[in-house]
C-alpha cells in the first residue's frame, strides 16, 4: 500500500517533469519534479524493502581464489618445440618503444613562442585597439595596455601605471610564477598581486617579486612618448615573460 | 509476467536461468559503509547519461563553447538549466563519493590481500575522475575554467626535459591558449577518460563480486549477509533513487558553476578570489605554499611549480596505490583477510591516514588563504608560514595523536573478543571508596 503511494508518487513527478518541459515552466519546476519522481522510487524501494525484510543473516561459504599450485600452463598446450619466448618479448617491447614516436610527433610546434609584439615605437593601445594618451592616468591610476595591432597575442598585455610621483612605468601582465594575469594593484604599498596564487610584485622597485610564489620580476616596458602625445614603448620587455621552463636557459 | 516470459526467452537460448539464480541468491554482506562506493558508481551513471545528452548541446570549439554553455547556463531554459547542472553536481559529488568510500576500504583494512589490485583500480579511477571533472569544468572557456587552464599550462611546461613538448600536446600550441586546447578537452572529458573509467569500473566490480566483500562478522569462512534478491537488490534501489532525488534538488536550487557570472576567458582578466572544484584546490592551496626558489641544473630552470603541482600529487598518489604493499612491509601482515577491521586495530595505518587526511584538508583550505587572511585580519605573509609549518609539522602530530589514541582504543578491546560490558557494578567497601565487583562468570 505504501509502495504503491510512493510510485504513484513517482509517477506523478514524471508526468509533472513532462508538464513542466512541455509548457516551458521555469527550471524549478522541471527539477522539482525531477526531484520527486526520483524520491517516489527511493520511498516505493525502501517501503518494499522494510515490508519483505525478513530478520536474520544468511551465510554462503567464502572459497579462497588462490593458490591453485597448478601449472600455469596445462600439459595439453605445452610447447612442443622452442619459439624463442623471450625474443617475442623482446619484440614485444620494442614495438612498445615504437610507441614513442607517434606520441612524441603529438607536439606539432616544437619550442615556445616567445613574440610578444612589442618593440621600439610600438604604441601601447587598451583592449579595444585604442591608443593612450600620455594624461590618460591619475596618480595611483592603472591601465591593462596591450602592443598596437597585437592585443591577442597571449604574451603581449602589461599594465601601466602612474606612480604618486607622477612618472609612469609598465611591466608585464604575465605572472612569472604560473601565467595568471597580475590583475590587482594596491595603490597605497604600491604593489601588484597576482590573484591566483598571491604573489606579490613592488612596482616602486622594478616589479621585483617581494613575497608569494614567484620566483622573479615581472618584466618591465621602458616607454616613451610619440610626436602625437601617445605612449609608446621604447623595446620588447626586459626578461622573458611568463614562467620560465626547462629549455628556457637565461 | 513480461520478466518471466523475457527470462524464458533468453534461458531457452543462453540456459541464462542459473546463472540469474546464482545472481539473485548471492549473498553479501551488510552495512552502511558499504553503500559509499555504490553512490559513486551511481554518480557515474548520472554523469554518463547527462553527458551525452549535453554533447548535443554543446559546440567543442574555442570561438562558440562558451556562448553554447551559456544558453545552457540560463536560469530560464528548462531542461538544458537542469540538466547541466545536475552534471556538475555530479561531477563533484562523484569524486567525493570515491574518496569517502577510499577512506571506508583504507582504515578498515579492505585493502588488504587479497585485494590489494582492486585498491589500486579504485586509486586510478580517483585520479581518472578528476582529470574527467577537471577537463570538463574547463570546457565552457570561461573566465574561471581558463585561468585553470593557463595554471595546468604552466604546471606542464614546468617539467624538467620535457616541459616545452608536454605543454605543446596538452595545447596543441607553442603558447596559451593553443588553438586546440578546446578540441583535446573534449575528447579526453567525453571519451578518452570516461572509457577509461567504465573500463576500470567493469574490473573494479568483477574482482567485488569473484573475491566477495569483506564483512565486519568476524567469521572468515563465511560470508554473512543478505540475499542480493529481494533484500540488497531494493536497497541499492533506494540508494539510487535517493542520490537521484538530491542531485536533482541541488541542481534545481543550488546553482553551481555559473559561467555566466565568470564572463568569458581572456588572457588578461582574473577573477579575484578564484578557486576552482573542490577536488583540484588542494593544488591550488599547495601552489600558494609554495617555494619561489627557482632551481637551476647546467642553466636549465626547474620552475617552483614543478614541485607543489607534480612532485606532490604524483608522489601522494604513488604512496597511496603502494600502501597496501607498503603496510605489509611495516606490520608484517602478509596474510589474506576477509575480515574487516574496526580502524583502531592497526594505529599506524589510523595514523597515517589520519595525517593524509590533515595535510588535504590544509591544503585546500590554503587555496583561500587571501580570502581567511582578510577575514581573520592577519597578514597573508604570516598566514602562509603558518600554513607552511603545519603542513609539515601538522601530520606529524595528528598523525601520532590518533595513532595513540588507536593504540589505547585497541588495548581496551580484547582482539576477536567481545568489548567489556559497559555496566560495571561498583561495590562499596569498608573504607568508604568503591570497588568494581568482578564479573560473574556466565
Amino acid at each position: 500500500m505504501i509502495v504503491a503511494a510512493f510510485l504513484a508518487l513517482a509517477i506523478a513527478g514524471a508526468l509533472g517533469a513532462i508538464a513542466a518541459a512541455a509548457f516551458g515552466a521555469p527550471p524549478s519546476a522541471f527539477g522539482g519534479a525531477l526531484a520527486l519522481m526520483f524520491a517516489g522510487f527511493a520511498g516505493a524501494a525502501s517501503a518494499a524493502a522494510i515490508a519483505l525484510h525478513a530478520p536474520g543473516d544468511l551465510t554462503e561459504p567464502r572459497v579462497a581464489r588462490g593458490p591453485t599450485h597448478a601449472r600455469p600452463l596445462p600439459a595439453e598446450v605445452e610447447l612442443t618445440r622452442p619459439v624463442f619466448g623471450r625474443l617475442w618479448l623482446a619484440a614485444g617491447g620494442a614495438f612498445a618503444l615504437l610507441g614513442l614516436v607517434p606520441l612524441i610527433a603529438l607536439a606539432r610546434k616544437p619550442g615556445r613562442a616567445s613574440r610578444t609584439g612589442w618593440g621600439a615605437g610600438v604604441r601601447l593601445v587598451d583592449e579595444n585597439g585604442v591608443p593612450i594618451p600620455h594624461d590618460r592616468l591619475a596618480a595611483g591610476g592603472i591601465e591593462t595596455v596591450f602592443p598596437q595591432g597585437a592585443v591577442d597575442i597571449p604574451e603581449a598585455p602589461a599594465v601601466l601605471i602612474r606612480g604618486d610621483d607622477g612618472g609612469y612605468r609598465a611591466f608585464s601582465k604575465v605572472c612569472t610564477h604560473a601565467g595568471c594575469p597580475v590583475a590587482l594593484y594596491r595603490h597605497a604599498s604600491h604593489q601588484l598581486i597576482c590573484p591566483c596564487h598571491q604573489s606579490i610584485f613592488d612596482v616602486n622597485d622594478g616589479a621585483k617579486n617581494i613575497s608569494g610564489p614567484a620566483p622573479r620580476p615581472l618584466p618591465g616596458l621602458a616607454l616613451g612618448i610619440d610626436a602625437e602625445g601617445f605612449f609608446i614603448a621604447r623595446g620588447d620587455f626586459d626578461a622573458p615573460v611568463g614562467p620560465d621552463d626547462w629549455d628556457r636557459v637565461l | 509476467m513480461i520478466v518471466r516470459r523475457t527470462a524464458a526467452w533468453l534461458d531457452e537460448r543462453f540456459g541464462s536461468n542459473a546463472l540469474l539464480h546464482a545472481a539473485l541468491k548471492k549473498i553479501y554482506p551488510d552495512h552502511w559503509s558499504f553503500y559509499l562506493g555504490e553512490f559513486a558508481l551511481y554518480f557515474f551513471m548520472v554523469l554518463v547519461a547527462t553527458g551525452v545528452w549535453l554533447t548535443f548541446a554543446f559546440d567543442a570549439s574555442s570561438e562558440n563553447a562558451y556562448v553554447s554553455v551559456l544558453a545552457l547556463a540560463d536560469r530560464h531554459h528548462p531542461i538544458g538549466y537542469v540538466i547541466r547542472q545536475i552534471h556538475h553536481w555530479a561531477a563533484v559529488c562523484f569524486v567525493a563519493a570515491i574518496l569517502v568510500h577510499m577512506g571506508r576500504i583504507f582504515f578498515t583494512g579492505a585493502f588488504r590481500r587479497p585485494r590489494e589490485l582492486n585498491w589500486m583500480v579504485g586509486l586510478c579511477m580517483l585520479a581518472l575522475a578528476s582529470f574527467t571533472g577537471f577537463t570538463g569544468y574547463s570546457l565552457p572557456n570561461d573566465g574561471l575554467s581558463g585561468t585553470g587552464l593557463r595554471i595546468a599550462y604552466s604546471v606542464a611546461l614546468s617539467i624538467p626535459l620535457i616541459g616545452r613538448w608536454a605543454a605543446n600536446v596538452f595545447v596543441g600550441g607553442d603558447d596559451f591558449p593553443g588553438a586546440q586546447l578546446t578540441t583535446h578537452l573534449y575528447t579526453l572529458h567525453v571519451y578518452f577518460l570516461p572509457v577509461a573509467i567504465g573500463a576500470l569500473l567493469g574490473l573494479h566490480l568483477f574482482l567485488v563480486i569473484y573475491q566477495k566483500h569483506t564483512q565486519f562478522v568476524p567469521d572468515p569462512e563465511h560470508v554473512v549477509g543478505r540475499r542480493f534478491w529481494p533484500d540488497y537488490a531494493l536497497r541499492t534501489l533506494a540508494a539510487l533513487g535517493a542520490t537521484l532525488a538530491v542531485l536533482a534538488l541541488l541542481a534545481t536550487f543550488f546553482e553551481i558553476n555559473p559561467v555566466a557570472d565568470y564572463g568569458p576567458y581572456r588572457t588578461w582578466i582574473v577573477m579575484n578570489g578564484a578557486v576552482p572544484d573542490w577536488y583540484a584546490a588542494f593544488l591550488e592551496g599547495a601552489l600558494r605554499l609554495g617555494p619561489s626558489t627557482e632551481l637551476r641544473i647546467a642553466g636549465h630552470p626547474i620552475p617552483p611549480v614543478f614541485w607543489p603541482g607534480l612532485v606532490l600529487p604524483t608522489v601522494t598518489f604513488l604512496f597511496l596505490l603502494l600502501w597496501p604493499i607498503i603496510e605489509a612491509r611495516l606490520t608484517g601482515d602478509r596474510a589474506a583477510h576477509d575480515v574487516l577491521e574496526p580502524p583502531s586495530r592497526v594505529p599506524l595505518r589510523v595514523g597515517v591516514g589520519a595525517a593524509l587526511i590533515f595535510d588535504g584538508l590544509l591544503l585546500t583550505i590554503a587555496a583561500g588563504d587571501d580570502q581567511t587572511a582578510a577575514t581573520l585580519h592577519v597578514r597573508l605573509d604570516t598566514l602562509v608560514w603558518a600554513y607552511r609549518i603545519l603542513l609539515f609539522a601538522g601530520p606529524l602530530l595528528v598523525g601520532v595523536l590518533a595513532a595513540r589514541i588507536a593504540a589505547e582504543m585497541r588495548a581496551r578491546v580484547p582482539a576477536g573478543g567481545a568489548p567489556p560490558p559497559d555496566v560495571v557494578m561498583l561495590v562499596r567497601n569498608d573504607r568508604g571508596g568503591y570497588d568494581e565487583e568482578e564479573p560473574q562468570a556466565g
